[in-house]
């Protein structure tokens, strides 16, 4: 699998939401290719589409017109028990409340979502690539803010999906915290070779991804590529 | 077996929301344990009556003629259709002396058995013995005492009674205590439902002596094959029987042991039926409440599963696992222990009625109606809220939910005054309606808490009433004196001069059939004089009337039974004919009601059948030892009577303060599910509250607003539906034997409210101790739930 493989089309999707009287077009004609590996950063103000864009993708909501592609997949054409199937075997999610189960502890949570698929990860490997190998039988109550991110990316990534869907991962994250997770990230994206969608309205984490998508009101305004990606640790803001 | 990472979250989850989980399984339990201990019961005894009747061949009718008819026998036998018959002696009103008393006397029927006990194998109306032995032959004359009476007076084997026939004293030892399917329930007649065993009781006496006591074979008793016409064998049989006239036909549906039982039976069976249906509607809708919450509260949860890949069905699963949970353990606990309590219910009762044989069963019936009792409507009402989060869009739910609207009120339109109260006043007053379906069930929960509360104490007012109405307005009278034979009126001014009798009035009372048309009723004529002061008359609404001297006055149940209004005329005896002057309240038994004088002059004789005393307290004993020894059958004290039928309530007025607590234990279950899920829904608002200055008293007085005033909407309806409930539970009671008023105290009313109230307060406790446990800055931060 190489960078150079699609794994995402996006052809002329929009969404519109009714509001009252009123439609809302939460996402404008939007159509975008992501390629296999790559760490995409969405970046826009609040009311931009990112969120939209990021839940179509990824099958949590149907658009109004256009088509989607993913990983060989037509996922607007699936029905209810397809896009169950398809968020089950192909995507992670991470959410910025983290969204974890009170109930449960680190360790289940991830067991949570890998007793969905035959061929999940170790839980216990993967509790230790995000960092928590001694804290799997804490309750979430018992993390911290970082650690309860942790283990919402170890939940998404312990059923090894192709693609990771991460909706601002470090906004309810202190600075040091959040480039620690944002490390944690681009480890997986590297060394698991996972597409990562990062969905953010932090602009200073644009230089750490492959490439960045700019939104405004619904619409895809610029995409750049970023030839260099830094260090996340060495990003500011 | 590894439990699923889901199984798990239920189980943490229902020990998270433990308090709430526990008191809707509460009601659950308390439903499905009511349904099965009385139903169970009713089963238990049902069968036990079956089996005693089937074991003691219980006639499936009686006849009675007034001549000795002992000859007819063999032709009643070959009567098709009749299984077998039994002839015997029934003598009404023979006096009985007790052991170790020469004067205290009783009213006894003496009925004849078989002499031995081979000749008893085919007997219909056989008695079991319970204590003693079977007629003791060659050991002089003996006799058999049915068993409550026995109980009653402490009769045992061995003691010597005797019995006045003729003005001869005949002594009979004890040869046994027996049990007798006719007098399970030990009522005298329809008209005399619930006599006193201190002055009336039953024994037997073997019919070999039935020429020495000279009294006649004057009652057969019947048994049919199954399939045979009933009506055909009726009809041969009063042909037969004409020539020896026939005085009654007693139906076993009409034979008053067997209707008193059916009517406890009834009873046994409604309870079983009405009042755990209010629980089970409650508990579904506490479930619903409950489930409803937990899927709110959990939508990011729900949004989480579903993103992660759950399935619809499995989140719909999940979630209706909670209702299965309640369901499942509310039902089988309550199953268990309504079998055991069963069994308690069905020793105890079928020991107060001295039930001659007790079958107890695993009754598989109630314990799988029980079962689907519990869970059908924790399945039917988590199925929504199950539903509902399957449904729920994963992205939607990981959006935090837009506030409810709020909006001013129409009430606050109204009276504009509203909109300037504090919010104290305001905000719950808002809230009521902001979440209308919320404060709809706390409002259904209350309402259900208040009439369950109200039925039972407005069957114990009843009952109170009952007994003050009977024994302070109707019995007026200290004693009663009855003569086995007719007496001159005299007698009255002989006993007047008696030493402590502060006044005595004459009384009558005579067999009687009234008929209109094709309706009759066998009872008793009583004749009182029209000035009487010592037997209260009370028009159906209470008010003191005066005896008729120009007809006959019945009591309301007789109306309906003979279908006669005030102006119909009635025959009496076939010949005499009295109009119905007027209609008298009497709770026990059904009676015709006519002045001594009108009475006396059909009667062409100037008699009486006994007398009513007004007696100064300290000669109750010398004066009853007086009227024996002046040849009464029996004197009957008020203050006794009073006493064995206190004690008899005694048991009604427990089982009753157990269904106020069961009502009680409801309201608080309900209100508490309701009350703590209103707050713990406004964690966050309350939290911002108290951010914002907001004092604890405030929030606290705010709630307690709000809850008290949706218990107040709630108490009308509550009121109303608990006396429609009492209406029902009275209508199943009301016949010619027994009828009783539906009354509520005042007090009452205020006793309900009081009781709600305070559970209300009560209920609110837990809640009110979680907010203010809450940690403001994590709550205010949290996602809104």
């Amino acid at each position: 699998m190489t960078k150079n493989d699609v794994l995402l089309k996006l052809e002329n999707v929009s969404r519109i939401y009714k509001m009252g009287q009123i439609n809302v077009k939460a996402l404008d004609n939007v159509s975008l290719e992501i390629m296999k590996g790559e760490f995409i950063v969405i970046l826009g103000p609040s009311g931009s589409g990112k969120t939209t864009l990021l839940n179509l993708i990824g099958g949590m909501d149907s658009p109004t017109s256009g088509k989607i592609m993913s990983d060989g997949i037509e996922t607007t054409a699936l029905d209810e028990k397809g896009l169950t199937r398809y968020r089950r075997d192909h995507i992670g999610f991470v959410f910025q409340f983290f969204n974890l189960i009170p109930s449960l502890t680190a360790r289940e949570n991830i067991e949570f979502a890998a007793e969905l698929v035959k061929d999940s990860r170790n839980v216990l490997e993967t509790l230790q690539i995000v960092g928590l190998g001694d804290r799997g039988g804490h309750f979430p109550s018992e993390l911290s803010g970082g650690e309860q991110q942790r283990v919402a990316i170890a939940r998404a990534i312990v059923k090894d999906p192709p693609l990771l869907l991460c909706d601002e991962p470090t906004g309810d994250l202190d600075f040091d915290t959040g480039k620690h997770i944002l490390s944690a990230m681009r480890k997986i994206n590297q060394e698991g070779n996972k597409t990562i969608l990062l969905v953010t309205h932090n602009t200073a984490i644009g230089d750490m991804a492959d490439r960045v998508v700019r939104m405004r009101s619904g619409e895809i305004v610029e995409i750049t590529e970023n030839t260099s990606p830094i260090d996340p640790e060495d990003l500011r803001w | 077996m590894k439990m699923n990472k889901l199984e798990r979250k239920l189980i943490r989850d229902l020990w998270s929301s433990k308090g709430l989980f526990i008191a809707v399984t509460i009601i659950i339990f308390l439903a499905v344990a009511f349904f099965g201990a009385m139903f169970m019961a009713y089963q238990n005894l049902n069968d036990s009556y079956d089996y005693s009747y089937e074991k003691l061949r219980f006639a499936d009718f009686t006849v009675k003629v007034s001549q000795d008819a002992l000859e007819a026998i063999d032709e009643l036998e070959k009567i098709e259709g009749v299984e077998t018959v039994t002839g015997r002696m029934n003598a009404e009103d023979i006096a009985l002396t007790l052991p170790d008393t020469q004067t205290k006397k009783v009213s006894a029927r003496v009925i004849s058995l078989p002499s031995s006990d081979t000749a008893r194998a085919d007997v219909v109306n056989d008695v079991l013995v319970e204590e003693g032995n079977y007629f003791l032959n060659n050991e002089g004359l003996s006799l058999l005492v049915e068993k409550n009476f026995a109980d009653h007076h402490e009769l045992k084997p061995g003691q010597m009674v005797h019995l006045t026939l003729e003005e001869e004293d005949i002594g009979f030892g004890i040869a046994g205590i027996v049990a007798s399917p006719e007098y399970i329930f030990p009522a005298e007649s329809r008209q005399n439902f619930m006599p006193s065993s201190e002055v009336w009781g039953v024994v037997f006496v073997p019919e070999d002596i039935i020429t020495l006591l000279k009294r006649p074979v004057n009652e057969f008793c019947f048994l049919i094959k199954d399939g045979a016409d009933y009506d055909s064998i009726i009809t041969e049989v009063e042909t037969i029987l004409d020539q020896y006239q026939v005085m009654d036909i007693v139906p076993r549906e009409d034979q008053p042991s067997y209707t008193g039982l059916e009517m406890d039976l009834e009873q046994f069976a409604t309870l079983a039926e009405l009042f755990p249906l209010l629980f089970i509607i409650v508990g579904a809708m506490a479930t619903y409440i409950l489930l409803t919450r937990i899927v709110y509260n959990q939508r990011p949860q729900i949004g989480l599963m579903r993103a992660t890949g759950y399935s619809r069905r499995q989140v719909m699963v999940h979630y209706l696992g909670f209702a299965l949970f309640i369901g499942l353990v509310g039902s089988i606990a309550g199953i268990i222990v309504g079998h055991f309590l069963s069994e308690g219910i069905t020793h105890f009762y079928a020991s107060m009625i001295n039930l001659p044989y007790t079958t107890m069963e695993i009754q598989w019936i109630s314990i799988g109606g029980g079962i689907i009792l519990g869970l059908l409507p924790c399945i039917i009402s988590g199925i929504i809220p199950a539903f509902t989060a399957s449904r729920i869009l994963p992205a939607e739910a990981m959006r935090t939910p837009t506030p409810s609207a709020g909006r001013k009120l129409l009430i606050e339109k109204m009276f504009p005054f509203l909109t300037r109260l504090s919010s104290v006043w305001k905000i719950p007053l808002r809230n009521i309606f902001r979440n209308r379906r919320r404060s709809i069930y706390t409002a259904i929960g209350v309402t259900f808490g208040v009439s369950l509360i109200l039925v039972s104490a407005i069957m114990i007012d009843s009952m109170v009433d009952l007994i003050d109405f009977q024994f302070n307005k109707i019995q007026r009278y200290d004693a009663r004196v009855q003569f086995s034979e007719e007496q001159p009126a005299s007698l009255v001014d002989e006993f007047a001069g008696w030493d402590g009798v502060e006044k005595a009035e004459p009384l009558l009372e005579i067999p009687v059939r009234l008929e209109n048309g094709e309706k009759s009723y066998s009872t008793l004529l009583v004749a009182l004089p029209s000035d009487t002061e010592l037997r209260g008359i009370y028009s159906p609404s209470r008010e003191r009337i005066a005896v008729s001297n120009e007809g006959i006055m019945l009591t309301e149940a007789l109306s309906d039974t003979l279908d006669v209004d005030k102006g119909d005329t009635l025959t009496l005896w076939g010949s005499e004919q009295l109009e119905v002057v007027g209609f008298v309240k009497d709770p026990m038994g059904s009676f015709g009601y006519v002045s001594l004088e009108l009475a006396q002059s059909m009667a062409g004789m100037d008699v009486i059948s006994g007398m009513l005393l007004e007696v100064n307290p300290e000669y109750e004993d010398i004066i009853r030892d007086k009227a024996y020894k002046a040849g009464a059958a029996s004197v009957e004290l008020s203050s006794e009577t009073k006493e064995s039928v206190d004690k008899m309530m005694e048991s009604g007025m427990v089982m009753l303060y157990i269904m106020l607590l069961f009502g009680a234990t409801l309201a608080l279950a309900i209100v508490f599910t309701t009350v703590t899920v209103n707050i713990l829904e406004r964690r966050r608002e309350i939290a911002t509250m108290r951010t914002l200055g907001e004092s604890k008293g405030r929030i606290v007085a705010m709630i307690t607003i709000e809850n008290l005033l949706l218990g107040m909407v709630a108490l009308i309806p509550g009121i109303v539906l608990g006396y429609v409930l009492a209406w029902y539970f009275f209508s199943l009671f009301q016949g010619d034997m027994f009828s009783m008023d539906l009354v509520v105290f005042p007090r009452t009313y205020v006793m309900t409210i009081g009781i709600v109230v305070l559970i209300m307060l009560i209920s609110q406790v837990p809640g009110i101790r979680s907010i203010n446990r809450l940690n403001l800055a994590q709550v205010t931060k949290e996602q809104a739930s």
